[in-house]
């Protein structure tokens, strides 16, 4: 699964860290989505969707294997 | 009582269980015990002391590392819960496999410097142990590789 989450958070000047704690998780956890090592849960896709004001289907999206 | 309340029941005080552990404070708590009791384990073979001293030093030293094992961290997430279920997988069939495997290679290694060893086993401290200590060590580790960028 691929997911746009690096870009958003540069448009909205984020760093990991403070993305991190906007939603009360650690920095590798941005980290390994980032880097499409780890698939969020969707309670955490939801977060992610509200603090950046797009829809989750922007956010993610699948690829052939998945 | 129905069928299906009993079930839930039963689902809900296994994933009670499951979801316990102990506060982040408790790990440094783990650390000390650890550190010491090992301390102690090795001092012991240069003094004589009764026999039941071991067996209590064993069992303190694994509880210290099941409180490390068991210990929230300071930011306990979905993502660090995934890693440390990988860990206990990983360390469960790790000691397994060595536990099949190692007493056939000392038997080998005793063929192969004239020495007639029994295939032994192992005692429950030895097996234990073990498994703690590849637990802590890949959660560690996976934890660090995550950090990578």
């Amino acid at each position: 699964m691929k997911n746009t989450l690096k870009v958003q958070r540069a448009i909205k000047d984020l760093t990991q860290d403070d993305l991190a704690k906007e939603i009360g998780v650690s920095r590798q956890t941005i980290n390994s989505i980032e880097k499409g090592r780890y698939v969020p849960s969707t309670v955490l896709a939801l977060k992610l969707s509200a603090v950046f004001d797009i829809s989750v289907n922007e956010f993610f999206e699948l690829e052939s294997d998945d | 009582m129905s069928r299906e309340t009993i079930c839930d029941k039963e689902r809900t005080k296994i994933e009670k269980l499951n979801k316990f552990q102990f506060p982040s404070k408790f790990k440094k708590i783990g650390y000390y015990i650890t550190f010491i009791t090992f301390g102690m384990m090795i001092a012991k073979g240069y003094i004589d002391e009764p026999d039941w001293v071991k067996p209590v030093l064993s069992g303190i030293l694994l509880l210290g590392m099941l409180m490390i094992s068991m210990s929230r961290d300071k930011i306990e997430d979905e993502y660090i819960d995934s890693l440390r279920s990988q860990s206990y997988r990983f360390s469960f069939v790790v000691v397994v496999l060595y536990a099949l495997i190692q007493p056939l290679i000392n038997f080998g290694v005793g063929i192969l410097f004239d020495k007639t060893e029994n295939i032994q086993g192992f005692d429950y401290f030895q097996v234990l142990f073990f498994m703690l200590v590849v637990q802590l060590m890949a959660f560690y580790q996976l934890k660090r590789v995550s950090k990578l960028g």
